[in-house]
């Protein structure tokens, strides 16, 4: 019926207008070996409890986003632009 | 002995009579009543036959929780089964039918089932029906559901309309009793924005039905002051009729509004039911308290009612329960029916009280008979007696109705919807919400809050406590003056009943009884969980709000442990069953999604054009012309004319990406497999796109339109896949890039201009030199049209093989610009083309579409392996593709195939097969992704991925069709049939 | 060759849809949308953006961060989108969007609760007060929603889906007429 996510940049608005994507993963570098390329592609946790995800907020204003959400709960914590997220861990 | 209306007294307006009818007999009501208060003024106790045993039922309840009183109303395409006639309004014609019996409801031969209840017990589908397992579809289940049905849906179309809304308030009250009007009052008055929902016609709850004096009105006279308060503040929004349905993630509501369906003839401008989704910051669930039944022989013959229902009908409709009425309690609600009861002048036979002795205060004339039970109740379609055990000994008393009052449960449904379980309250002697609930309280008798004061002055400072949260000051209000009897704590409940004869119902609607339960714990499903799915009990769309008390009582009981040890089952949303209209909206038919249209559409239209449904768009497929009977016809003779002439093609549905920025070519280096960093401006390029598993996303061409400006095309299907795709890498990806990215599909209209004599036509009307010299294949620019009006963008690019070109112009400007080329290349014998001829047109070429890119291929399954760029660093798709199995010699791979036999043709899907060899799994060579017939060629031909497909150029092989077991022997080809040199793109 | 004349073809050619309790629902002229797209983490342009449009009758449209939409009822010349587009530079670049946009005006007192049909958004005047923007869903659309007076919304959507937008807001009014 309703989940309510709030976009940093237009407040909460209901799950209709997102595309989810899946869980948060760092891009390997193209040297970084088979394994690191095929765990990236291929295998996901299915984790109980928290859980960041990439959304997109395609009815939106089209900006991906980094949602904290609880599995167990539905509890969405913190919600990020995946732009600022990206460079925060690239300069830490 | 019946139930009638009284002469006076009740909330019905006795100056407005209502005729409906019941089974075809006509029946008189008022204004003010719900078809159970109709039906009972009109002596009808019988209103149903049970959905197991088929036993006669009567009404139970006066409200939502309804488990016999089911009914059909309406009629035709407005047939509605399963109508509770508790919560119906009556209207003036209103036609209601019984359920669940045949020939009629006096004589219903399914009753004979009561005959064989010793095998329809709990658990007896699966021990009765378990084999011969082939009949459990064909016989049994069919059997069962005709035996035990409930009402039969129409098969006609619903004719009314529906919709959703939103709402948005601080505080969301559900429910509009003593304690909810008293919270809205507080809150409006503060100034706060306000919702309060009550599913009732009018806002009052229990005010409507009880004798308490306020502020020395009357408790209904008291509601209607109240609600006109609210009414009148802008800040309010009170909604009757109105069901908060469900409780979500993020302190969402869903609520449904029956906006006419208290109407016969629903008006056309508004819907028959509203969906809501509340947002509030804070919500108070004041949704009261649900008496429970008591569980003894017969508890289920018309004539037994709850006594708070008994209550609301005597007071709120003015209708008397019979002429003599028994009741049956273990705590004080029973002496306030029994109070009202009198004041009616109605007898009151005799009050069986549980406890050993009856409240102090009691000063009522009725025998009261202490320490005392009902057994059981006799009669044959309603009740005429009942066995009442006291003292070890039984006595029959001679009752014409009989109240029961087993206590009362808070109705915590909404609270328990996101997860949290409720508690068992020794105390209360029942379950309440759980604690500490994120946003939402709880306030009156939904908290076990005993009396109207005590839920007013809850309400009111449960208002004041959320209104400080939200940081909204309020004063405290001064609370009204309430006579009222006062009220005891609750009793202890009283769960099972000695000397019991016969079935005593637990559940009403699933007819599961006392042994049902009993069986279930002796049979090992005495875990709650599966006591409910064993016995059925408490899941009928009732959802047990009566018995799943009962029956955790009993299993209690009877596995010697507190109700706080058994627990309940999940509470799910919906409260009370929800239409498919409802939650549909008004997106059906022609509106279930919207229609996305080319700015070409009205020129295609007035071009003849035949539209196909593609996504959301509606494109022209082909535009037939006189005398063409067949859309062969129309198509072989579009793709004959691009071949020969010219043709113009609306792609405009094409996505088109602007992309800027000082990175963009870099960007684009890394969404394309192939390189683009040295695309020079006024080029275009076909990309190619693939999926970091390295298997290809997208194709299309990209234009170089300036240094950091690039004009991307995609193909119409994944427009919008490939935008989300951009932006995720653009902005997850690599945010260090200065790259912006803006749809501009809706922008221009594009349109393709292809076969031999474009550039004659073009020429008419592009100011440039458009010469092959000055603009050679693949250019790209921006051009000046008609003497400078307008300003277009110009590509010569070609799906078709012909010399062509794609001239995209401003969405407005767009069929003029048509209408111009069409006038201006008519004397070349220019004709519009569809989709279909596009298609026709490709496959001849052996270009490849999304039926070729299926999710299964990499570039060089499609001969696409030298465009992969082996210098760049990085790319999406780049380390993926390098897989082994990526690299096997037997993948699947492109060619082109065709019939041996030129008249023979095959079909899209087709499996390609060995010559001679069985269509098995292990002798599949591959399929057909497309094929059409080719009129260049003469036959059909066809676009494959087969094993190893290019080494095997000229090898016979077998198309078979599976569905059809057919087979046209056929050759493996190139899938290029048409100009394979490609001269004709560069004249 | 210049004999060919060319026209316009606005996207709704519906006429207005006046309702009573003061409801209207109508095109609004198909003047221009240029989208302006801020070069990444550029710092807020929302002066620069004033400063490029200058003259009143145009108007900024917040649309995400580091993007806008600059909004007017007459068409821009090529020479003015050049003017704007180079005074937006380096900061951001304009996108001519006048033909990929079309612009619905909804009036009305009650105008909150037909759009509350469509949006999750909450339009109380408290909470979305005139000059607010936001992109949402209006029903199955994606739309562009500014508050341009106390009761007047202005409801900016794709070309392709603006009959279907146009036939849902009529259908959303209904009640109202």
């Amino acid at each position: 019926m309703a989940s309510l996510i709030s976009c940093p940049h237009c407040g909460a608005r209901p799950k209709e207008e997102f595309t989810i994507k899946g869980a948060v993963l760092s891009r390997p570098a193209a040297d970084a070996g088979h394994q690191a390329w095929t765990d990236y592609v291929y295998l996901r946790d299915n984790p109980r409890g928290t859980h960041r995800e990439y959304w997109h907020h395609t009815s939106g204003c089209r900006r991906w986003l980094v949602v904290t959400r609880d599995t167990v709960s539905h509890e969405v914590g913190f919600c990020q632009d995946a732009a600022a997220a990206k460079l925060a861990e690239v300069r830490p | 002995m019946t139930s009638y209306r009284l002469a006076t007294g009740g909330l019905v307006n006795r100056a407005a009579p209502l005729a409906f009818s019941f089974d075809g007999k006509p029946m008189a009501g008022l204004e003010g009543d719900t078809l159970a208060s109709a039906l009972l003024a009109n002596g009808q106790m019988l209103v149903g036959r049970s959905f197991k045993y088929h036993r006669p039922r009567g009404i139970l309840t006066a409200g939502a929780s309804e488990p016999n009183a089911l009914v059909t109303i309406g009629r035709r395409e407005r047939t509605e089964p399963n109508t509770r006639a508790t919560v119906q309004e009556l209207y003036e014609g209103l036609e209601a039918r019984s359920q669940n019996r045949w020939p009629s409801l006096d004589f219903d031969v399914g009753a004979l089932n009561g005959l064989l209840s010793p095998f329809l017990g709990a658990g007896f589908y699966y021990k009765t029906f378990m084999w011969p397992a082939p009949l459990w579809e064909k016989l049994y289940e069919p059997f069962i559901r005709r035996a035990a049905g409930l009402g039969k849906a129409t098969h006609e179309a619903d004719p009314d309309s529906y919709e959703k809304s939103w709402a948005h308030c601080d505080l969301l009250v559900v429910g509009a009793g003593p304690a909810g009007l008293a919270a809205a009052l507080t809150a409006g008055r503060a100034g706060a924005r306000v919702i309060l929902v009550d599913e009732g016609s009018m806002p009052g709850g229990s005010l409507l039905f009880d004798t308490a004096m306020i502020d020395g009105m009357t408790a209904s006279d008291f509601a209607r002051e109240a609600s006109a308060e609210l009414q009148s503040m802008p800040n309010v929004r009170l909604m009757t009729r109105t069901t908060a349905f469900g409780w979500y993630d993020g302190n969402v509501f869903g609520a449904v509004e029956r906006v006419q369906k208290h109407a016969c003839d629903p008006a056309s401008h508004l819907p028959v039911e509203r969906l809501w989704r509340i947002v509030a910051k804070q919500a108070l669930l004041a949704t009261g308290a649900e008496e429970r039944p008591l569980v003894f022989g017969g508890n289920d013959r018309p004539g037994v009612m709850m006594a708070s229902a008994m209550r609301a009908y005597l007071n709120r409709y003015g209708v008397a329960p019979g002429k003599a009425t028994a009741i049956f309690t273990c705590n004080d609600s029973g002496y306030r029916l029994a109070r009202d009861l009198e004041a009616a002048g109605i007898e009151v036979t005799a009050i069986v009280d549980s406890r050993p002795t009856a409240p102090p205060g009691y000063r009522g004339r009725p025998r009261v008979i202490a320490n005392a039970v009902v057994c059981q109740t006799k009669g044959n379609k309603s009740v005429s007696a009942i066995e009442v055990l006291h003292d070890g000994r039984s006595e029959t008393i001679a009752v014409d109705a009989l109240a029961m009052a087993g206590g009362f449960s808070p109705i915590i449904h909404l609270a328990c919807h996101r997860g949290s379980r409720p508690f068992w309250s020794e105390e209360n002697a029942a379950f309440l919400a759980p604690q500490d609930l994120k946003d939402l309280r709880i306030a009156g008798a939904a908290a076990a809050t005993v009396g109207i004061a005590a839920c007013i002055q809850e309400g009111s400072a449960q208002a004041a406590a959320i209104l400080s949260e939200l940081g909204i000051s309020c004063r405290p209000a001064a609370l009204p003056n309430v006579e009222a009897e006062e009220e005891s704590r609750p009793a202890k409940p009283l769960w099972s009943i000695p000397g019991i004869k016969g079935k005593a119902f637990v559940d009403f609607q699933n007819d599961v009884h006392l042994k049902d339960i009993g069986l279930a714990v002796r049979e090992g499903y005495g875990h709650v969980e599966l006591a409910k799915r064993y016995t059925t009990s408490g899941m009928a769309t009732d959802q047990g709000k009566l018995s799943n008390v009962n029956a955790i009582g009993l299993l209690a009981e009877a596995r010697g442990v507190s109700p706080a040890e058994i627990g309940t089952t999940t509470f799910r949303p919906f409260y009370t069953p929800v239409s498919f209209g409802a939650l549909t909206g008004a997106h059906s038919g022609y509106h279930f999604q919207p229609v996305r249209k080319s700015p070409l559409h009205d020129w295609a239209a007035k071009n003849g054009a035949i539209f196909v449904e593609t996504g959301l768009w509606y494109r022209s497929a082909w535009f037939p012309r006189g005398g063409e009977k067949t859309w062969r016809e129309s198509v072989d003779r579009e793709v004959v004319n691009v071949r020969q002439n010219v043709g113009l093609c609306d792609v405009s549905t094409l996505g088109k990406i602007e992309i800027f920025g000082a990175d963009a070519a870099e960007f684009l280096n890394r969404v394309y497999c192939n390189a683009f960093l040295k695309l020079p401006v006024g080029k275009a390029r076909y990309g190619l796109m693939l999926r970091e598993d390295g298997f290809i996303y997208d194709d299309g061409t990209t234009s170089r339109l300036g240094e950091g400006h690039f004009f991307m095309t995609t193909t119409t299907a994944y427009a919008a896949g490939v935008m989300n795709h951009l932006e995720f890498c653009a902005q997850a990806l690599w945010p260090e890039l200065d790259v912006r990215l803006a749809s501009a599909t809706d922008q221009w209209a594009q349109m393709a201009i292809a076969g031999p004599k474009a550039r004659l036509v073009l020429e008419k009307i592009v100011d440039d030199d458009i010469s092959s010299a000055a603009f050679p294949f693949l250019a790209a620019k921006e051009v000046s049209l008609c003497g400078g009006k307008l300003h277009a963008r110009f590509f010569r690019i070609s799906f078709s093989g012909e010399l062509a070109y794609e001239l995209a112009v401003p969405a407005g400007y767009a069929e003029s610009i048509a209408d111009i080329l069409m006038n201006a290349g008519a004397e070349h014998g220019l004709q519009p083309y569809g989709t279909e001829a596009l298609g026709v047109l490709r496959i001849e070429k052996g270009h490849v579409t999304h039926s070729e890119i299926n999710g299964t291929v990499i570039p060089d399954d499609l001969g696409f392996g030298k465009m992969v760029s082996a210098t760049k660093a990085d790319f999406i798709g780049k380390v993926m593709l390098e897989r082994e199995g990526l690299k096997a010699a037997d993948r699947l791979r492109l060619v082109g195939v065709r019939p041996l036999d030129p008249t023979a043709s095959f079909k899209t899907g087709s499996h390609i097969l060995e010559k001679n060899a069985a269509a098995t799994l292990e002798n599949d060579q591959g399929y057909v992704t497309s094929s059409a017939f080719s009129p260049h060629i003469g036959c059909t031909i066809g676009l494959a991925l087969v094993k190893r497909g290019p080494e095997r150029l000229g090898e016979e092989v077998v198309v078979w069709n599976g569905l059809k077991s057919e087979y046209a022997p056929a050759i493996l080809c190139d899938p290029i049939f048409v100009d394979p040199t490609n001269e004709r793109l560069h004249v | 060759m210049s004999d060919f004349r060319i026209t316009l073809r606005p996207a709704l050619g519906s006429a207005p849809r006046p309702g009573s309790r003061g409801l209207s629902i109508t095109a609004m002229p198909e003047g221009h949308v240029v989208q302006v797209l801020g070069r990444p983490h550029a710092p807020d342009l929302f002066g620069v953006l004033e400063r490029a449009t200058g003259a009143a009758h145009r108007s900024v449209r917040a649309a995400g961060p580091g993007q806008w939409f600059i909004v007017g009822d007459a068409p821009l010349s090529r020479d003015e989108f050049a003017a704007l587009s180079t005074a937006l530079q380096p900061h951001a670049t304009a996108v001519d969007q006048s033909h990929g946009r079309v612009r619905i005006r909804v009036e009305g007192t009650i105008v909150e609760r037909m759009l509350a049909k469509g949006t999750a958004v909450d339009l109380d005047p408290g909470a979305f007060p005139v000059g607010t923007s936001a992109m949402t869903l209006l029903g199955h659309v994606s739309v562009h929603l500014t508050r341009i007076e106390i009761a007047a919304f202005e409801v900016m959507v794709l070309r392709g889906f603006a009959e279907s937008l146009w036939e849902d807001l009529v259908r959303m009014s209904v009640e109202f007429a």
